[in-house]
């Protein structure tokens, strides 16, 4: 039977009423399923009648169910979205008798209120205003009603920590509610059983409804130019060719780079996030009504908002991701029968065989997976506030009951530790199996209704040319900025001069190393499979097999024959290049970011613990910059990459990440997230990386861990490179700095310390004292001294003037003592003197050098020298000598 | 006299005639006072006394002295405190005499204490070394001595060639008064006036930075010592560096 006659009469002759003369392949295949009562995961493209295929069953189910209170309720990720679901349901609503309502952040207090007294049978919302669904005790009346929840852009959701908090809330309704129908539509995944388990939960069956996008699409790259007013007239030539164009571009800076160069065309606008609503919604309409030409955009408009006809997409860079490159192209077209154009500008070399090798993937719809998370316990922290909230005591056991339903949680055995932690924290007590609640904890929750990280952005101003320069992350800020830190950002070096009113006030620095390590945003990032593919590219040259234009290939392939005619060799998919440059070295490796971010900082963990020096790291898909001290080769990296244990990768990473600025920024944001910080809270004079070691072995580190090893960092893809190298799959090669190293890098920076305190103070004294000056003085002629510092000491000192090696090294001030021992008639006072210079030169005698270092130390004479020495410890040992001496000498001798 | 630095504190063994085990800073009921600025973390005063008394062990002092800032709420005492503060300083008391001398936190602490425990704010002369809080301005009669101080939480970060190698550790600061700049009249023997700024015992303190400590306006001595020759310790009387070198490296 066609599905529409599954359909009751009064919805079929809305049908006709609203054109409807044809139902589309999504709607044919979704409806029956849903008829039977199913829970449905839909796949299928963008402007397919996704919304219809869910909605037109329920709305047959909805007009023929009695009382009141919310009956269906649609779920978006997006206000904007729920703005448009409202504009296209209100209509079929209206006709049918069913009343309709959106509710989220914009919703009016007055909207509100009819709300809580009159429910609407159909309730548009957000994540977050369906977590404040259940703290109002008669909106929570209204609960018990829902029989059909849907829920739109299932992708967007599910793999992000509102999804987890969304999954639980869900199974909250359900204990008023009983199990009611789940619908999810969704963009194409690659993983469709497991986002559909994502919205069921473990134990309930689920239907899957896929239409796949791909051969309704058209996409070519082109290279754009390396330089951005090439790239801006790609750009241009571009908007002109289609009536109609969305250009999305992947950072908000791009947007409103090329919004910049853009605007004096009048045809062109710029729609981002941080845009005002009413800035946004004035753009989407001028560019339905044909006003403007092209929107520039990011990742806000891949979801469905309708804005009318779209002839091409225009991605300006690489997509980094396959669904997000097919999710963007769909918007495209807006009909099933009709083919989306998109049009990809590559922006260099790195960017251009990206794109291509993402291409041929989205047309082959190698979606990724969208990785569910598993056991988030700064969600279950939220959740179990929230819960107290509701029901002002529960135990335990109901609690685990309850999140154990939701797939993302259903082994999750974390309830009493988390409980316990926040008992630590006082927002809720726990008196055996029981929970109650604080004060603290209904503040809490409405503070914290959603789980995207309200970060408190703080401003850097550039003292010198009265300018801000950027922003950072607060949770970054006050664990790293102190007053003459100097830090990285849009590639220059700044020094802090102050920090005033939540603003950083900087200066330009000129040091080469920059100390602290900055943060550009959460990026995108490339994964494992596109970054292999994409070395692979660079070592095959197949650009023109991959669709490459005449021009995109030429220029591709003159950077792969500039390096060879250099004899610089290409890494690729099995080779990896270390390339030397003025601060370190450039290690050129297709691993995408995860793989290359844990890598970078497995290196230089070794790197620290061996040479007691820190290691600076630049992390971006195909390369990883380490910045060095001196005595660090390229050779000492590659011995690493062949003898590192591929198996001891994790366990080194969990030992040493606590040190690194990039671990103490997340334990800042999951601590706010478990209400251990507050959103608002001040940290001055407070020691922020003691107040972290309180979290040591807590619930809030072992989330820090999962939230690193899951979303920065992919042990296991870096475990395969190095076993690639190790078993010989991949070659290793050391060669000079080439353009493929010299090329750009993006996503992180951080400086790992050396492990121990002990080496760092080491480090310190020994550079002290090769700074400090010491006076040669020829004990044999007596003729020749000389003022130097002790960096500058030959191995074995000798008299230039006599050629004796019976040198002594004396203390500057004692460059007064030189006359008497000249002198031919000595008082025992300077006969003393004599012998003392004496034995001080026959221990560098015998010694050298060595000697001298120890004899340039405060308050080390002849004797202690000797002592230290005697002790035959080299390297780091004999430094601890000195310092034991050294603290000796101040303790008794100095100053008191 | 002569000193000896007790890394487990940080804090003082003063050896002279007597043997005192000096202690700055160390703020019990701080996290009360860090919950109501937002960050919420379960007291620690248990673990901090067990240091106290760890290094009352270690060093088998005549007495302690407290050198301000025993207590962290001001201007109220804290619902913390009240519940604290007494069990506190009767376990120090049962081990050994102590004394305070009371810091810009301490008000309202007399009522925990006996009489001769409370020391005059402006600083003591005990056995050769004058002891001060350090918030306010050093009295004539500190002229020509070692003064010893808190207040300042001084801390050193250590740097290589590539970054910052260690983070803030706590350290104490000597340096000569430029008596001048803090009000003093020159010492009638012609003796140099020198301080020593201690760091803090409280394990929370975010602390200052030793090359910043000049500059900070924290205190009336805070811009009075001649930074350029001022000598950096750490905790176990590590010697660092000068300071003015310390300065130059982090500008180089």
């Amino acid at each position: 039977m066609p599905a529409r006659n599954l359909l009751s009469p009064e919805i079929q002759a809305t049908l006709l009423k609203r054109n409807f003369l044809e139902l589309s392949l999504t709607q044919q295949k979704a409806i029956p399923p849903i008829m039977e009562g199913k829970h449905l995961l839909l796949i299928a493209p963008t402007g397919t009648g996704k919304t219809e295929s869910a909605m037109l069953p329920v709305f047959d189910r909805l007009i023929h169910l009695p009382g009141s209170g919310f009956k269906a309720l649609y779920i978006t990720p997006l206000r904007a979205l729920n703005r448009d679901i409202l504009f296209r349901l209100q209509w079929w609503c209206h006709e049918l008798g069913l009343s309709v309502g959106v509710r989220h952040g914009d919703t009016s207090q007055y909207e509100r209120r009819k709300q809580a007294l009159n429910p609407p049978d159909l309730l548009i919302t957000t994540p977050e205003t369906l977590q404040a669904l259940f703290i109002g005790k008669r909106l929570r009346e209204h609960l018990p009603q829902v029989r059909y929840v849907i829920i739109d852009e299932i992708h967007e959701l599910a793999g992000s920590k509102r999804g987890a908090q969304l999954s639980i809330a869900l199974e909250r309704l359900a204990e008023y509610a009983g199990e009611f129908q789940r619908i999810g539509l969704s963009a194409t995944v690659g993983n469709p059983e497991e986002v559909a388990s994502f919205l069921t939960g473990k134990d309930r069956p689920h239907a899957i409804v896929n239409i796949p996008a791909a051969p309704h699409m058209d996409i070519s790259v082109r290279f754009a130019g390396e330089d951005f007013d090439s790239q801006v007239r790609a750009v241009e030539r571009c908007i002109d060719h289609d009536k109609s164009s969305l250009l999305f571009v992947n950072t908000r800076s791009t947007a409103e780079a090329l919004g910049h160069r853009l605007y004096e065309r009048g045809d062109v606008e710029v729609h981002h996030g941080s845009l005002s609503k009413e800035v946004r919604i004035d753009a989407e309409d001028r560019f339905k009504q044909g006003k403007i030409r092209s929107l520039i955009c990011t990742s806000s408009m891949e979801l469905g908002i309708d804005i009318g006809h779209i002839e091409r997409v225009i991605q300006f860079g690489s997509p980094r991701e396959v669904s997000r490159l097919l999710q963007r192209v769909g918007r495209a077209g807006h009909r099933l029968d009709t083919v989306s154009h998109g049009t990809i500008l590559a922006t260099g070399f790195d960017d251009l065989c990206e794109s291509l090798v993402i291409t041929r993937k989205a047309k082959q719809n190698e979606s990724e997976d969208v990785s569910i998370i598993h056991g988030a316990l700064d969600v279950l922290a939220n959740q179990i506030a929230a819960l107290l909230v509701e029901y002002g005591e529960i135990t335990i056991g109901r609690v685990t009951a309850i999140i154990q339903r939701a797939y993302g949680f259903y082994d999750c055995g974390a309830v009493p530790e988390v409980c316990g932690q926040m008992a630590e924290h006082r927002l809720i007590r726990m008196e055996g199996n029981l929970l109650t609640r604080t004060g603290r904890c209904r503040t809490y929750l409405y503070g914290n209704l959603s789980m995207i990280p309200d970060e408190k952005k703080v401003q850097i101003f550039d003292l010198v040319s009265r300018r801000p320069v950027g922003t950072l992350d607060e949770s970054f800020v006050i664990g790293w900025i102190n007053t003459g830190a100097t830090f990285i950002v849009k590639g220059q070096l700044w020094q802090v001069v102050d920090l005033d009113d939540g603003k950083i006030i900087v200066e330009p620095a000129h040091s080469a190393t920059g100390e602290l390590p900055s943060w550009e945003g959460e990026q995108i990032p490339v994964p494992f499979a596109v970054a292999q593919e994409t070395g692979r590219l660079r070592r095959t040259h197949a650009f023109a097999a991959y669709g490459a234009g005449a021009l995109s290939e030429t220029y591709a392939d003159d950077i792969i024959s500039s390096m060879e005619d250099s004899g610089a060799p290409v890494a690729s998919d099995n080779l990896v290049t270390l390339e030397h440059f003025d601060d370190g070295v450039v290690m050129n490796i297709c691993g995408g970011h995860k793989a290359n971010e844990a890598l970078s900082r497995v290196l230089s963990i070794l790197l620290t613990a061996r040479y007691g020096s820190s290691v600076g790291i630049e992390v971006g898909a195909y390369r990883i910059v380490f910045r060095l001290p001196s005595g660090i080769r390229a050779g000492d990296l590659r011995d690493l990459l062949y003898s590192v244990d591929p198996a001891h990768i994790e366990g080194l990473l969990r030992l040493a990440m606590k040190r690194t600025a990039l671990f103490k920024y997340k334990i800042v944001q999951i601590a706010k997230k478990f209400g251990a910080i507050d959103q608002q809270a001040d940290y001055e004079r407070i020691s922020i990386h003691r107040l972290l070691e309180t979290f040591e072995d807590t619930s809030i580190q072992t989330e820090t861990y999962r939230e690193l090893f899951t979303t920065i960092m992919d042990v296991k893809e870096a475990a395969r490179l190095v076993q690639q190298i190790q078993s010989g799959e991949t070659e290793v090669v050391i060669a000079p700095l080439s353009a493929i190293g010299r090329e750009g890098l993006s996503s992180s920076r951080d400086i790992i310390p050396p492990p121990s305190a002990d080496q760092a103070i080491i480090a310190a004294v020994k550079r002290r004292i090769e700074d400090d000056n010491i006076l040669l003085f020829c004990m044999n002629c007596r003729k020749w001294k000389s003022l130097t510092k002790v960096s500058r000491v030959s191995e074995q000192p000798q008299c230039p003037k006599c050629g004796a090696r019976l040198v002594a090294a004396l203390k500057p001030w004692e460059d007064e003592l030189i006359p008497t021992v000249k002198k031919k008639q000595k008082t025992n006072e300077e006969k003393a003197t004599e012998r003392r210079f004496m034995k001080n030169a026959n221990i560098v005698l015998s010694s050298g050098r060595q000697a001298v270092v120890a004899l340039a130390a405060r308050g080390v004479g002849p004797e202690n020298a000797s002592r230290i020495i005697a002790r035959m410890c080299d390297g780091d040992d004999f430094y601890r000598e000195i310092l034991k001496a050294e603290r000796n000498y101040i303790k008794t001798h100095r100053f008191w | 006299m002569t000193p000896e630095f007790i890394s487990g504190g940080p804090a003082l063994l003063m050896k002279n005639t007597c043997r005192l085990l000096v202690i700055a800073d160390a703020h019990f009921g701080a996290e009360s006072g860090f919950s109501r600025k937002g960050v919420h973390i379960a007291s620690n005063s248990r673990e901090r006394l067990r240091r106290i008394c760890s290094c009352i062990d270690e060093t088998d002092p005549d007495m302690l002295l407290f050198l301000g800032d025993l207590k962290h709420s001001v201007p109220l005492m804290s619902h913390q405190e009240f519940a604290e503060l007494p069990q506190i300083l009767d376990t120090i008391r049962k081990k050994i005499p102590f004394r305070l001398i009371p810091g810009n936190h301490d008000g309202g602490i007399e009522r925990f204490l006996e009489p001769e425990e409370l020391l005059p704010k402006r600083g003591a002369l005990i056995d050769g070394t004058w002891y001060v809080h350090g918030h306010m301005h050093l009295p004539p009669e500190s002229v020509g001595n070692l003064i010893v101080c808190g207040h300042h939480h001084p801390v050193v970060s250590l740097y290589d060639e590539v970054g910052c190698s260690l983070r803030a550790q706590p350290a104490y600061l000597l340096a000569e008064i430029d008596e001048e700049c803090a009000g003093l009249a020159l010492h009638e023997n012609g003796r140099s006036t020198r301080i020593l700024f201690m760091p803090a015992f409280f394990e929370y303190a975010g602390g200052l930075d030793v090359r910043i400590i000049h500059a900070s306006k924290l205190s009336p001595v805070s811009r009075c010592f001649d930074a350029e020759n001022a000598e950096v310790f750490l905790g176990d009387g590590t010697y660092i560096d000068r300071l003015g070198r310390l300065i130059k490296n982090a500008r180089a």
